[in-house]
C-alpha cells in the first residue's frame, strides 16, 4: 500500500470514529456498544504492538487490563473522586506490574513465554476473586462511578455517554498516536527486526531481551489504559476483566483484523464485539459460537481482514 | 497438630497427584508438538461426563476403564481433523484453536448434560477410611493416589520400553532427524496427542469421584497444570511430575497455616522458580530459547 | 599489532570435541580463509568468535580487549560483524528496511523513539551508499525474502557492513550458489577488502574463491589446526590435499 493510500485510509478511519455517535444507531448499534468497541480496539491494538510488531505471543494481557480496571475503581471508591487520578493510578499499577513480570519472563520464548503469561494472568484473577473485602470478589466492585472532570474553564460531564465516548476517543487517539510514532522510529524498527529474525537482530547489535521487555511494558501500559476506560464505561469491574478468556479475545481480535497491519486490531475488535453482542442476545450458548468462531478464523482466515491486502514474501 | 498437618499434606499429595496427571498429558503434547492444549480441561470434563453416562451400563470400574479410552479417541479425531493443520505455523494459531475448543467443550458439556452439578457414585467400600487413626485416609483418596502412580509408571514404561515411547522421546529431542529416519511423524504426533488426552480423561474420571461433575470442572484444574510444568521444568516429564506433586503438597501445607493463601502458594512458587531458575527445576537448557 | 587474537580455544559438547586448541591471529586489513572438510569445526569456531557459543577453554582478544565472555550484541559494538551459513535476513521487510536497521544501530539510534529530519537524511544516504556498493539499488524496495539467493547473501553482507565493523566474519558466503552468483559475491568481498580496508575472516568450501581472495589460509580438520600458511604453501601441502582428496583448485 503506497503512503498516500495509507494516509487516506487512516483519515477515513478517524472520520468514521469521530462521527460514530451519529451513524452507529443507523446500523442498529447503540452508544455504549460504540465506546466498548473503541476500548477493546485500544486493548487489541496495544496487544498487537507486542504480538504483531515485535512477534511475541502474550496470552495474559487481560491481567494488565484488569489491573487498570480495578485501579481506577479502587481510587474512585476509596481514595478520591477524581477520574483523572483514577486513570493515572490504573495505568501506573498496570505498567509497574508489567515491568516487574516482564523482567522475570523475558528470557523465555515462544510457547513457554505464552504459558507463563497465562499463568501470571491467573494470579491477578485469583487475587481479585479472593480479596473480597476490597474487590467485592466474584460479584465485582460497585459503589463508584465516573466523575465529571474539572478542566478549570469547564466541567466535562462524562456521566453523559456521548461525552464519555469523546473522552475515550481522545485518549485512544493519544495512545494510538504514540504507538504509531514508536513503530516508525528507529526503536520501532528494532522491534520489527526482532519479529523477523531474532538471531539476526542480536547479531546486528540489538539487545533483544531488553527491547522485548520495553515492548512488553509499552504494550501493557496501553492495555491498562484500556482497562481503566472499560471500568469507567460500566462503572463496574469484576474478575472477568482479568480472566484468560479476555486475553484470548484480545488475541483473536488482533488476528481477525490482521496482525501485521496497524489498524487491523481495530477492525477485529469491531467485528468481534458486534458479534459477541449479537450472539449473546440471541442465545445462551454464545460460548460455543464464539469458540467455533475462533476455530474457523484460525483455520480459514489466519491473516485477517487487512492481511488480505498486504503482500507477503514468497506468495 | 500433627494430625492436621498430616491430613493436609496427604490431601496435598492427592491434589498434587491430580495436577501431575493433568500436567503430564499437557507436557507430552507440548514437548513433542509444541502445542499448548488449552482444551485439556475440556477433555478432562468429557472423560468425567462419559464415565457418568456409561455408569448405569458398565458400572464404576467399567467407566474407569472405558471413559478415558473414549476420550482419547475423541482426542485422536480432534488432532487429525483440526490441530494437524497448524503444525507448520506460528504456535499462536494452535493456542487460539485449542482456546476455541475449550469454549466449545465447556459449553457443549453444558448443553448435553446440563449446567447443574451431577453426583458421581463411587463404590461404597472405597469411601471408608482405612483406619480409625488416620481417618483422612479414605479409601477413595488412597485409591486415587495409587491409580495415578500406576498410570505414571505405565506412562514411563511406555516411554522407555515401547517403540512408540522411544519414538516420542526421540521426536521430542529432534523431530526432523526422527522423520528422516523413516518414522511417520504425523502418526506419531497423533498417537502422542491421544496418549496425553487419555491421561486427561483418566484424571476426569478420578476427579468426578472426588469433586462431583460440573461443566467447569476442567477449567479449574488446568491452571495448576500449567504451573506444574513451569515449576517442574519445561521439556521434562519427570520434572512435570515433580512439579505437580510439589505444588500440591505446598498448597496442602499452606492450608494449615494460612488457608486463604493455599492457592496463592502455587503462583508464588512459580514466581520463585522463574526468578531463580527460569527453565524449571528439572528443565533442560535448550528449551528456554 | 593484531586486531583479533584467538588463543587456544576449544569447545567440548559433552565428550565430543568440536574445536581443539585452535589459535588464530588476524592483523588489521588482512583477509584470512578458514577451510577444512565438513565437520571440521569451522562454524563452531566462528560461533565462538562472534559470541554465539562460549569456549570451554581459551581466550579471545579483540583490539587488546578480552571479549571471551562478552554477549553477541555487545561484540557488534566492539566491531565484529558476521554473516551466517544459512542467510539470516529480515524476510518480510524490504532491502532498504533491512539495511536501515543496522545503519541506525551503528549510529547509536537503536532505542531512539524519534529521529530528526537531518539524521533521517543521513541514514537514508548511508543506506543508498550501501545499496550502490552491493549492486542492489534497483531492488531496494522489494521484500528481501523474494530476492534470489545471491542477492539475499549480498544484502546480508551489506547489513554486516552497515555496522561499520573492524572485523567481518563471513560463514560460507558462496554456499549453494551457481557460477555467476559466486563470482558476484566474490567480487563484492574483494571490493570490501580493498576499498573499505576491512579485516575479513571467511569460511569457504569453494577453493577457487579461497585462492582468489585469501592471503593466508588456516586449515582445520577434526577440530584442530592441520596447517596454516600462505595460499601457495597450503596449495602445496600434502596433508591438506590428503584431507580434502580431490577438492584442490
Amino acid at each position: 500500500m503506497s503512503d498516500a493510500r495509507k494516509w487516506g485510509a487512516s483519515a477515513l478511519i478517524w472520520l468514521l470514529l469521530l462521527a460514530m455517535p451519529w451513524w452507529l444507531p443507523l446500523v442498529g448499534g447503540y452508544q455504549e456498544l460504540g465506546t466498548r468497541v473503541l476500548v477493546m480496539a485500544l486493548a487489541a491494538m496495544s496487544l498487537n504492538f507486542l504480538l504483531g510488531f515485535t512477534g511475541v505471543l502474550s496470552f495474559g494481557h487481560a491481567a494488565y487490563f484488569g489491573l487498570g480496571a480495578y485501579g481506577v475503581g479502587m481510587v474512585l471508591k476509596f481514595l478520591v473522586p477524581s477520574t483523572l487520578v483514577g486513570i493515572l493510578a490504573g495505568v501506573a499499577v498496570g505498567t509497574v506490574a508489567a515491568a516487574i513480570i516482564g523482567a522475570m519472563i523475558v528470557r523465555l520464548r515462544g510457547v513457554y513465554f505464552a504459558m507463563v503469561t497465562i499463568a501470571f494472568g491467573q494470579v491477578f484473577y485469583f487475587i481479585a476473586f479472593r480479596w473480597n473485602s476490597v474487590t467485592g470478589g466474584d460479584d465485582g466492585m460497585t459503589g463508584w462511578k465516573r466523575q465529571p472532570i474539572d478542566l478549570g474553564f469547564a466541567q466535562l460531564d462524562i456521566g453523559n455517554d456521548r461525552i464519555f465516548f469523546y473522552l475515550v476517543l481522545a485518549l485512544f487517539a493519544a495512545a494510538v498516536g504514540i504507538m504509531a510514532l514508536l513503530l516508525r522510529s528507529p526503536f520501532g524498527r528494532t522491534l520489527l527486526a526482532i519479529r523477523e529474525n531474532e538471531r539476526r537482530a542480536r547479531y546486528l547489535g540489538i539487545p533483544v531481551e531488553r527491547h522485548i521487555w520495553l515492548s512488553f511494558v509499552i504494550s501493557c501500559a496501553f492495555v491498562s489504559l484500556a482497562g481503566t476506560l472499560y471500568a469507567l464505561l460500566n462503572n463496574f469491574t469484576d474478575p472477568r476483566a482479568l480472566r484468560w478468556d479476555l486475553s484470548g479475545n484480545f488475541v483473536i481480535m488482533a488476528v481477525l483484523g490482521g496482525m501485521r497491519s496497524f489498524w487491523g486490531p481495530l477492525i477485529g475488535a469491531a467485528i468481534f464485539v458486534a458479534l459477541q453482542d449479537y450472539v449473546s442476545s440471541q442465545t445462551s450458548n454464545w460460548m460455543s459460537i464464539i469458540g467455533l468462531f475462533f476455530v474457523l478464523v484460525v483455520l480459514f482466515f489466519p491473516r485477517g481482514v487487512l492481511g488480505v491486502f498486504r503482500r507477503k514474501a514468497g506468495s | 497438630m500433627t494430625q492436621l498437618i498430616l491430613f493436609n499434606v496427604f490431601n496435598g499429595l492427592v491434589v498434587g497427584a491430580f495436577y501431575a496427571l493433568m500436567a503430564l498429558g499437557l507436557s507430552l503434547i507440548l514437548n513433542l508438538s509444541g502445542v499448548i492444549n488449552f482444551a485439556h480441561g475440556g477433555f478432562l470434563a468429557i472423560g468425567a461426563y462419559l464415565a457418568f453416562t456409561l455408569m448405569p451400563y458398565i458400572g464404576f470400574w467399567g467407566g474407569l476403564l472405558v471413559a478415558p479410552v473414549l476420550t482419547a479417541v475423541i482426542g485422536l479425531a480432534v488432532e487429525r481433523v483440526l490441530i494437524r493443520r497448524l503444525y507448520g505455523r506460528d504456535p499462536l494459531y494452535s493456542l487460539l484453536l485449542t482456546f476455541g475448543l475449550a469454549y466449545i467443550f465447556e459449553d457443549g458439556t453444558r448443553i448435553i448434560w446440563g449446567a447443574q452439578s451431577l453426583p458421581y457414585q463411587i463404590p461404597g467400600w472405597l469411601t471408608r477410611p482405612l483406619s480409625s487413626q488416620l481417618f483422612f485416609l479414605t479409601g477413595y483418596r488412597v485409591f486415587m493416589v495409587v491409580l495415578v502412580a500406576v498410570a505414571v509408571v505405565g506412562l514411563f514404561v511406555i516411554l522407555s520400553r515401547t517403540r512408540l515411547g522411544m519414538r516420542i522421546r526421540a521426536g521430542t529431542l529432534d523431530l526432523e532427524t526422527v522423520s528422516v529416519l523413516g518414522v511417520n511423524v504425523r502418526l506419531l504426533r497423533n498417537l502422542n496427542f491421544g496418549l496425553g488426552i487419555y491421561l486427561a480423561g483418566l484424571a476426569g474420571v478420578l476427579a468426578a469421584g472426588l469433586l462431583g461433575l460440573q461443566p467447569t470442572i476442567g477449567a479449574s484444574l488446568i491452571m495448576p497444570s500449567f504451573v506444574a510444568i513451569i515449576v517442574g521444568g519445561l521439556g521434562s516429564l519427570p520434572g512435570t511430575l515433580l512439579g505437580g506433586l510439589l505444588i500440591g503438597v505446598a498448597s496442602g501445607l499452606a492450608t494449615v497455616f494460612m488457608p486463604s493463601a493455599s492457592e496463592a502458594v502455587i503462583y508464588v512458587m512459580m514466581a520463585l522458580v522463574l526468578l531463580v531458575r527460569p527453565r524449571g527445576l528439572l528443565g533442560e537448557e535448550g528449551r528456554v530459547q | 599489532m593484531t586486531l583479533l587474537q584467538v588463543e587456544g580455544v576449544s569447545r567440548h559438547f559433552g565428550s565430543l570435541v568440536a574445536v581443539d586448541n585452535v589459535s588464530l591471529e588476524v592483523a588489521p586489513g588482512e583477509l584470512r580463509a578458514v577451510i577444512g572438510p565438513n565437520g571440521a569445526g569451522k562454524t563452531t569456531f566462528f560461533n565462538m568468535i562472534s559470541g554465539f557459543v562460549a569456549p570451554t577453554a581459551g581466550r579471545i582478544v579483540f583490539d587488546g580487549r578480552d571479549i571471551t565472555a562478552t554477549p553477541p550484541h555487545q561484540r557488534v559494538g566492539v566491531g565484529i560483524a558476521r554473516t551466517f551459513q544459512i542467510t539470516e535476513i529480515f524476510p518480510e521487510l524490504s532491502v532498504r528496511e533491512n539495511l536501515r536497521i543496522p545503519v541506525e544501530v551503528a549510529a547509536g539510534l537503536r532505542v531512539s523513539p524519534w529521529i530528526s529530519r537531518a539524521t533521517d537524511r543521513q541514514v537514508r544516504g548511508r543506506v543508498a551508499e550501501l545499496l550502490e556498493m552491493g549492486g542492489l539499488a534497483e531492488k531496494a524496495d522489494r521484500l528481501v525474502g523474494e530476492l534470489s539467493h545471491g542477492d539475499q547473501r549480498a544484502a546480508e553482507i551489506l547489513m554486516a557492513l552497515a555496522l561499520k565493523p573492524r572485523l567481518l566474519l563471513l560463514d560460507e558466503p558462496t554456499a549453494g550458489m551457481g557460477e555467476r552468483e559466486t563470482y558476484e559475491v566474490t567480487q563484492l568481498v574483494r571490493r570490501l577488502h580493498k576499498d573499505q580496508k576491512l579485516s575479513i575472516v571467511l569460511i569457504e568450501h569453494d577453493m577457487r574463491v579461497v585462492f582468489h581472495l585469501a592471503e593466508r589460509i588456516m586449515v582445520l580438520a577434526e577440530g584442530a589446526v592441520l596447517a596454516e600458511g600462505t595460499s601457495a604453501e597450503i596449495a602445496a601441502d600434502e596433508r591438506v590435499q590428503a584431507a580434502y582428496l580431490g577438492k584442490a583448485a
